[in-house]
Formats: structure tokens, sequence, C-alpha cells
């Protein structure tokens, strides 16, 4: 770079276009509204967050509106699924909303070859969310995917089964899921510049109302808790 | 009055390299000390040195002496055996090159190029002008050369060997320039040169001040025929070169390599190339293919693709290097080959100036690079395909697909599919269903069965269906 440019780029006194102050700071919504009143507006824009779940109580479907409101927002272009535990059905996502040709799948075939795809994914700035099933996460890893979702303003969602050992996470935000009735039972586990709370309800109803347990079923009621001991 | 129709002097250049597969394997190195040690190319079917450097020429050795001759004169005297085909590729490189300067190039002899001047005078409007386009393009090439113009092709070679070094269209002095020359230089068998000796002549004039009637009763056809085409008095027709359409170069190594990390350097050296070739030309391209000679087994090919198109090394490099990490090598290589066959022409891309993107890539450039890593079959994208099967739905393609199909979905489908079917061990709830699919009559896979939405004792949502037989499968997972 030119000397001049340097020196008046380090005064402050030089305006670039990349510089452009974004005053959207409001945060997405993430489609539910109980989760929109406990995160006080929703998802981070950017940023990790930690899903802690068992595998199919809905904790994809919980972050599907998002995905697709940050598809339809056009941040970046798209969205990428990594090391999911079974076969995507492309089908769902596209019944859902989401546009096919704008989500890409990647199966790597090491936990090592997982990471580098997912912090490629992120901090090329051309996706604008990244979900990935993967169990074990040290600190520092998930520092370095913290920081190249920020460079690539993107979204990562690391989804993982809750009876992995817990450390604490430099994360933006941790989510702890378990079943419930009308929809998925949520605990805000960390959260950057707020307190944990109770965990709360948030109803799936709305987008789909047969997967809920029938109110006036029959059925006996199970012990809500199983999936956290087992 | 008009003026007399201007009538064209044929006027060639030739143009001599006196060590090409020594300049070429020498260039490779960015050592600076290594034209310090004497290096000759040696050829074994004549048991003559043919190609030597400047250390080897001052410590005495020259052209045509023999191994002993040369290793008694130069201890640490490095030797490489000749090769016909570094020096063909280099040749054919130079052509490339020079083309796109001058149209008419022939491949004259093994180490030299013709170039036919006089039309190309239109272009450029003077020699001099033409001259210093060609010596530009020459000096890029980073080869020792000499050069010549003459009246007729023999006639520049003959200079050029002689290291004559002169551009000039001045006929007198041209001819001035050949007649003093010896036999020894012509291309005349050596039989014949004897045999001129022997009746005392020595160089082209005494030959030239015979008449060629005469030269014709006394000797063989093939001195008439020389000196006819030398004097340009008998035609000369020569095949002109036609540049490849795509990319192929060959690089040679110096020495065997045996690292990976080693072999990036002269990948590198032959990506720039390219990204020069493809930039001339305005071009892209999407699929570079590499050849790596291994000594003992056969040559390892890798496929190197780029959704996007690029021509630039450095997109180009960081793919090779990710390719590269794969890959074992079973014996050391001893040379690249780089191909790009297929090109097109690139069409800029728009892009918003004021988004405020930080990352570089397009979602073209990342697929690339996270296929070059993971390979292809690991990055797909999915796409729906019209047929009643839930397992059939979803097809999984390399590269993004450009039109959507239309396919009519149903509500209520799992987001994650188990393949194939697993037999259901667990006691579960129904909560809505039945849903029958029967279908797929026309081939072997055949199905009745009826789905339903069920939830297990902890509470995951699954996609049950049971069969005719009363059999029941878990066939997907409402995550």
């Amino acid at each position: 770079m030119h000397p001049t440019i340097n020196y008046l780029k380090n005064k402050n006194l030089l305006w670039q276009a990349n510089h452009t102050d974004h005053n959207k700071k409001n945060e997405l919504h993430t489609g539910y509204q109980e989760l929109d009143n406990a995160l006080q507006g929703g998802f981070p824009e950017h940023g990790v967050i930690d899903v802690r779940s068992p595998l199919g109580i809905g904790e994809l479907r919980l972050l599907l509106p998002s995905i697709l409101l940050r598809q339809r927002q056009d941040i970046a272009e798209l969205t990428t699924l990594i090391a999911p535990p079974m076969d995507v059905n492309a089908e769902m996502l596209a019944e859902f909303g989401l546009s096919l040709e704008r989500v890409i799948l990647i199966k790597p075939s090491s936990a090592q070859d997982t990471l580098w795809s997912t912090e490629q994914s992120l901090k090329s700035g051309c996706c604008h969310s990244v979900v990935i099933w993967h169990s074990c996460l040290s600190v520092a890893q998930t520092r370095r995917l913290q920081l190249a979702a920020e460079k690539g303003n993107c979204l990562l969602f690391i989804i993982r089964q809750p009876n992995q050992e817990h450390i604490s996470l430099p994360v933006s935000l941790g989510l702890h899921l378990s079943p419930d009735k009308a929809g998925i039972n949520a605990q805000i586990t960390k959260r950057k510049g707020a307190f944990s709370k109770k965990s709360f309800t948030i109803n799936m109803h709305h987008y789909w109302p047969e997967i809920c347990q029938l109110q006036h079923s029959n059925v006996i009621t199970f012990p809500l808790r199983a999936s956290q001991t087992g | 009055m008009t003026n007399p129709p201007y009538v064209m002097q044929k006027l060639w250049l030739y143009l001599y390299f006196p060590s090409l597969q020594l300049d070429t394997l020498l260039q490779q190195s960015s050592d600076k000390n290594i034209h310090k040690q004497a290096y000759i190319i040696f050829d074994e079917a004549k048991n003559q040195a043919c190609q030597l450097n400047k250390a080897a020429y001052q410590a005495g050795i020259r052209l045509g002496m023999g191994l002993g001759t040369a290793s008694m004169l130069k201890a640490d005297l490095q030797v490489i055996p000749y090769q016909e085909k570094i020096t063909t590729n280099k040749l054919n490189n130079i052509a490339q090159d020079l083309y796109l300067a001058t149209s008419d190039i022939c491949f004259f002899s093994d180490n030299g190029l013709l170039l036919r001047v006089h039309n190309m005078l239109n272009l450029y409007g003077n020699l001099a002008t033409y001259w210093q386009h060609i010596k530009h393009i020459l000096e890029t090439q980073n080869v020792h050369f000499h050069y010549a113009t003459g009246h007729s092709p023999l006639a520049a070679k003959l200079l050029a060997i002689k290291a004559w070094d002169h551009i000039t269209d001045n006929q007198k002095y041209i001819k001035k320039a050949v007649s003093q020359c010896k036999l020894q230089h012509t291309e005349l068998p050596l039989k014949a040169i004897q045999k001129l000796n022997r009746v005392g002549i020595h160089n082209i004039k005494d030959l030239l001040n015979l008449s060629l009637a005469d030269i014709a009763k006394r000797f063989e056809i093939d001195i008439v025929t020389y000196i006819g085409r030398l004097t340009a008095e008998l035609s000369h027709p020569v095949n002109f070169f036609h540049p490849k359409p795509y990319f192929d170069q060959i690089i040679e190594l110096l020495f065997d390599v045996e690292n990976i990390q080693i072999l990036q350097k002269p990948l590198i050296q032959l990506l720039s190339r390219l990204e020069q070739f493809l930039k001339e030309r305005d071009l892209l391209t999407q699929t570079l293919n590499i050849y790596l000679s291994q000594r003992e087994h056969k040559p390892i090919e890798l496929e190197i693709h780029s959704q996007q198109g690029e021509h630039l090394a450095k997109r180009w490099e960081t793919l090779v290097c990710l390719k590269l990490e794969n890959i074992t090598l079973n014996s050391p290589i001893f040379g690249i080959q780089l191909v790009a066959s297929k090109t097109f022409i690139r069409c800029p891309d728009e892009q918003d100036l004021f988004t405020s993107k930080q990352g570089t890539l397009s979602s073209l450039q990342l697929t690339s690079m996270l296929q070059a890593k993971l390979g292809k079959d690991a990055v797909l994208s999915p796409i729906l395909n019209d047929d009643y099967r839930p397992e059939q739905t979803t097809l999984l393609n390399q590269t993004s697909p450009k039109t959507a199909i239309n396919v009519s979905l149903f509500a209520l489908r799992p987001s994650f599919l188990l393949t194939p079917p697993q037999r259901l061990q667990e006691k579960v709830y129904l909560t809505s269903g039945p849903e029958r699919i029967e279908t797929g009559w026309w081939d072997s896979e055949f199905i009745i069965r009826d789905y339903f939405v069920a939830y297990n004792t902890v509470g995951q949502w699954y996609w049950v269906f049971k069969t005719p037989h009363n059999k029941w499968y878990l066939h997907g997972v409402f995550s």
C-alpha cells in the first residue's frame, strides 16, 4: 500500500467503503416467540452457538427458521451442513422453504477434516450459516472457529450430545435442549453479556402441529429427564 | 507518375540457442552460486560435450570434447546426459511465446528457430522495432541465444551459429558476412567439405565464385542444393508452426525429488507460466491435470478442479497444495507436466463494492477448495428428484445444479433418513398416520409402506413404516 494511504488510515482520516457502519445490530429472530424472549431479540448475528441436545427431539427444526431467515436476508450465499449423523433429507429442507441450490453438504472422513472444512466455510465469507455435528471440541478449537465466524460474518451451530463431558467452551451462546410435549425444552447455559436463566418450553406447534404430543392423548406421561441421565 | 510497385525483399531471422537444456535445468534453481559450478550436457551417442556453461568454458572445456578430456580439465565437473525431449520442449515454449509477436515461426533444427521477418515488417514498421519486441520476449525466457538475419533461411542460420549477432536488412552486408564463413560452419557433410578442401576451397567465398552449373558437374547434388538455397537461388520450403490452443508444459527436474514440499516450487513456476498463458489470451480454466513422472512407478495423475474458473497462479497454488497433501510418492519424481486442456473466455463477475464482506472467496471457490482437500465425493449439493419413494427423493450432486426441478413436496418428512431402514427395536407411540406410499412397480424397488409419525419413551421423534407383512421399520428421524 502507498505510504500516504497507510498514514491516513492510521490517523483515521480515510473513509473506506467497507467500513460502513452497519447499524442493523438488532439480532435475528429465531422464529420462536419463547426463545426470542429469552434471548431478548434472537440469535447473535455471527459467532458460535453450542447446542447440546439428544438426537431427534427437534434440535434441527429449532434452528431452521433462523437459517431460513438468514438465507432470505441474503447475508451470504450458502448454508453448509457438515458431518450430519445420517443422510439429510432434502425434501424436508425444501418443504420448509430453503432453496436447495444454496445448501451444501460436506461429509468429511475424519474429525480433523470436519474442523478444517468448518473453519474454511466460516471464514470464506460466502456462508451465512454453518451447522456441524461434532462431539469433542477443545477450547482452542472453539476459539479458532469463533474467530473464523467473526471474520466471515457467519453463524455456526454446533450440535452435540448432552452427555459429553461438560467444559465451558468460549461460545457466543450455549443452549441445552431436552424433549417436551409441546415442542422442545431449552435452557440457556451460556450467553455473552447475560446471565443464564431457568429452562423454558419452546412451542413448535406453529410450524409442526403433527410433531407434538396431543394434549388429549391417553398416552401416559414419561419422564422428561430420562435422556439426560441415560 | 506512379511509384514502381514495392518489391519486398525476403528476410529471415534465425535464433540459435546453444545451451537450451542446460539453461532450462539451471534456471530451476534459485541458488545464485549454481553458475559458478561447471556443468556440461553430454551427448552419449556422439560421445562429446554438446552444451556447456560459462564456468566450464573458463575451465577450458570446449564443445565436442570427450568425457575423459573434459573431466581431466575440471575435477568437480557436473555431467548431465543430453535429452532431446527437454530441448524440444523448451523450444516449443519459446515458439509459443514468440507467436504473440510474430506469426511465421519454423522449427528449423533441434536448437534453433527460424522466423520469417519480411511479412511482419508491415505491422512493425521497421526492423529495429520488430527486433526489439522479439528480443524482449527472448530475454524473459532466460536462455542464451545468438541471432542473425539473412536473405535465405540457411544464410541466417549460418550466421547465427557463427554468433554474428547482427540485425540488418542490408543485403550486401549480409552477403559479405556469409562469404567469410568457413565451410566447417555449414551443414555440408564432412566428406563433401574434405573434398572441397582438397581442391582448395576453404570458405563460402571460394565456393560462390564458381557457377552453380560447374559445381553440379563436379560435386554431389547436395552441395548444389545447399549453395542454391544459401544464395536464395533455389527456393527453400519451410513448415510453419501452429501454436497449441491449450496449455501443456513439462518441467524436467534438475535432480530427483522425493519430498512433496520441494515439488511445490517447480509447480509454482509452471503455474505462473499458466497464469501468463491464460492472461495473455484472457482465458480461464476449470481443470488442471498434473502428471508427476516417477522413476520406478507409473506417473501420478492429479486432476484439480476449480468450479469458478481461475487464471491466477496463487489461487491454483492453494488448490494444488491441498491436493498434494493427500498423495504419497512411491519413488522419486523426475518431471512434472501441467496440462490445461479446456479453457474458456473470462467474463467479469459483478460484485457489490459496498458490502462489508471480509471473506474473499466466492461460493464456487469455496466448493473447489473443499473438494480439492476432501475429495469430490465429500462435498455435495442436494437436489430433489421426482420420485415418491423417500430414499430416492434426495439426489446428491457434486456440482451445484443450475436449474431447480419442480417437484411436488409433501409435508411431514423427517430431516434425517436411515439408509437402509432399520427394524424397529423399541416401543413407540404413534401420533399421526398412516400415509401409504405404494410405488416403484416399474423397477426392482417396489414398495408398499404405511408411514407413521411416532415418538419413543425418551421423546425422540421417529418416522416409522409398516410393511404388508406387518413388519415395522424405522426410516427417519425428525431432528
